[in-house]
C-alpha cells in the first residue's frame, strides 16, 4: 500500500514536471499544471519601420508604417484540472506601404518603389480565449481566436493535446487549426485587386519534447499549412498569386541552464518549405542572465533568410506573359538578423518587463541568391509590460 | 527530407539521462520555458509573419490578418 501510494506521488510529480514545462500549442505558452493563481499582464508596444531612403523610391524619401499595440493576458484556474486564458490585442496602424516597384528612366533603369502615399490607416481587434482540462498523463485545449480590421476579418479554431510518458520525460503533442478568413479590401486612392474575398487556412503541428538532463531539454515539431482562396495582395498594383499554398516546417528548439552563471540559453531552429519554392530558415538564440533574485536581463539574436517566390520579380513588366505574378518584397530572396535585449523585475506580486529589437534586411546577406527588392524592410519594435499575480 | 533527417538525429543520439521528477527544479525555472512571455511571444511572431514569407512551426497556425 505504501509502494503503490508512493507510486502515485511518483507519477503525479512526474506530470508536473515533465518535459511539456511548457507545450506550444496555438502559438501560446501553455503549461502542463494549472496555474496556482490568477494572473494577469498588460503590455504596450510600438512598431516603427524606417523611412525609405530618396534613392530607392519615386517622389523621395519615403515614411512606412507605423503600429501601437496594446496587449491584455489573462490566466486563471477554473478548478484543481482546469484553466482558462483570456488574450486581447489592439493595433492602431498608420502609414504607407510599397505599392509597386518599377524602373526609373532617370536613373539607368533602377528599380525603384512606389509608394501608396500616407494612406493606410487602419485599427485591428483581436481576442483570443482558450480553455485547457489538464489530466494526470497530458493536456487538452480548445482556442477561438478572432480577428477584426477594417478590411479583415478572421475566425480560427484550434484544438489541442499532450501525452506524457509515464516517467514525464518525453511529451508527445498536436495541434490542429482551422480559420475563415474574409477579406474587403478599403477603397482609396488606387484600385485594389478584389472587392470582397475569401481565404481558408487549415493546420496541423507535431511535436516531441523531451528532458535530456537536469539541465537541458529539447523539442522536436513538424508542421503542415493548408491555405486555400484569395492569397494575393489586394492592394499591391502588380501582385497575382496561386489561390492555393502548402506548408511545411521542421523545427528544434533546446533549453540549457548553466548553474554557475545562473543563465539559460535558448536556442530554436526553423527549417520552412512550400510549393511557391519559398524556402526560409531561422535562427533564434537567447541568453537568460539572472541578477540577483529578482531582475533578469536576456540579450537575444535571430537570423533568417528566405529564397524568393518562383512567381517573384523585382520589377514585373506588363508585357510578361505570365500567369502569376509579384514584386511584393516579402516573396523576394534575403536575409534579415534581429537583436535586441529584454528586462524583467519582479517586486513582490508585481513583475514589470521591457524590451527593445531591431530588424534589418540585405538581399547579400541570405544563403539563397536573387536579385535585391529596393522595398527591404527595416524596423525597431519595443514594449513595456505589467503583470500581476493574485497570490 | 535531408533537413529533417539532420533535425531528428540529435533526438536519436542523444544519450538522455533518467531525471527523478524530484530533480527537475531548474527545468522547471521561468527561465527554462518555451516561451518565457506570452504577450510579447505573440507580438513578436506576428511582425515576423507579416515581413516574411514563412511563418509557424511552434504550433497549428491561427488565422491571418490584412497586415501591410
Amino acid at each position: 500500500m505504501a509502494s503503490s501510494t508512493h507510486e502515485e506521488r511518483n507519477k503525479t510529480l512526474a506530470a508536473l514536471t515533465s518535459s511539456a514545462l511548457l507545450l506550444p500549442a496555438y502559438n501560446v505558452a501553455v503549461a502542463d499544471a494549472p496555474p496556482d493563481f490568477t494572473e494577469i499582464g498588460m503590455r504596450y508596444s510600438k512598431y516603427t519601420e524606417d523611412d525609405l531612403p530618396a534613392k530607392k523610391v519615386f517622389g523621395g524619401r519615403s515614411q512606412r508604417m507605423d503600429v501601437d499595440v496594446a496587449q491584455f493576458h489573462l490566466l486563471a484556474p477554473v478548478s484543481d484540472d482546469w484553466s482558462v486564458a483570456v488574450d486581447v490585442g489592439w493595433e492602431d496602424l498608420s502609414g504607407a506601404s510599397p505599392w509597386f516597384v518599377g524602373e526609373s528612366l532617370a536613373d539607368d533603369g533602377d528599380p525603384k518603389v512606389a509608394m501608396s502615399g500616407a494612406s493606410i490607416e487602419d485599427t485591428r481587434t483581436e481576442v483570443s480565449v482558450t480553455t485547457r482540462y489538464y489530466f494526470d498523463t497530458g493536456t487538452a485545449g480548445i482556442n477561438y481566436t478572432y480577428s477584426d480590421e477594417d478590411d479583415y476579418e478572421s475566425n480560427a479554431l484550434s484544438l489541442d493535446g499532450s501525452l506524457n510518458s509515464d516517467d514525464g520525460l518525453t511529451t508527445y503533442s498536436a495541434s490542429v487549426s482551422a480559420s475563415d478568413d474574409d477579406i474587403t479590401p478599403t477603397q482609396g486612392n488606387y484600385p485594389t485587386n478584389t472587392l470582397a474575398a475569401t481565404k481558408d487556412i487549415r493546420s496541423a503541428w507535431i511535436g516531441v519534447s523531451r528532458i535530456i538532463s537536469k539541465r537541458a531539454l529539447m523539442r522536436f515539431g513538424l508542421s503542415y499549412t493548408y491555405r486555400d482562396g484569395y492569397l494575393t495582395d489586394p492592394y499591391k498594383y502588380k501582385d497575382n498569386r496561386p489561390d492555393e499554398r502548402k506548408e511545411w516546417t521542421a523545427s528544434v528548439g533546446y533549453r540549457q541552464f548553466f548553474v554557475e552563471q545562473n543563465a539559460a540559453l535558448h536556442v530554436d531552429y526553423r527549417y520552412f518549405d512550400d510549393d511557391w519554392d519559398i524556402a526560409s530558415q531561422t535562427l533564434d538564440v537567447a541568453w537568460i542572465q539572472n541578477v540577483g533574485q529578482d531582475i533578469t536581463v536576456a540579450p537575444f539574436i535571430r537570423y533568417y533568410t528566405q529564397d524568393r517566390a518562383k512567381f517573384f520579380s523585382v520589377v514585373v513588366n506588363d508585357d510578361d506573359d505570365n500567369n502569376y505574378f509579384s514584386d511584393d518584397y516579402r516573396l523576394s530572396a534575403f536575409g534579415a538578423f534581429s537583436y535586441g535585449l529584454r528586462l524583467n523585475y519582479e517586486i513582490g506580486n508585481w513583475s514589470i518587463n521591457a524590451d527593445a529589437e531591431r530588424y534589418q534586411t540585405d538581399e547579400s546577406w541570405g544563403l539563397y541568391s536573387g536579385e535585391e527588392s529596393p522595398a527591404l524592410v527595416d524596423s525597431w519594435r519595443y514594449g513595456v509590460g505589467l503583470s500581476y499575480v493574485f497570490k | 527530407m535531408k533537413y529533417l533527417t539532420g533535425l531528428l538525429l540529435p533526438l536519436m543520439l542523444c544519450g538522455c539521462e533518467t531525471v527523478q521528477p524530484w530533480e527537475r527544479g531548474i527545468l522547471s525555472k521561468d527561465e527554462m520555458q518555451w516561451q518565457p512571455n506570452v504577450m510579447e511571444t505573440r507580438l513578436r511572431n506576428q511582425v515576423y509573419a507579416s515581413k516574411e514569407a514563412s511563418s509557424g512551426g511552434t504550433g497549428a497556425a491561427g488565422g491571418g490578418c490584412g497586415c501591410n
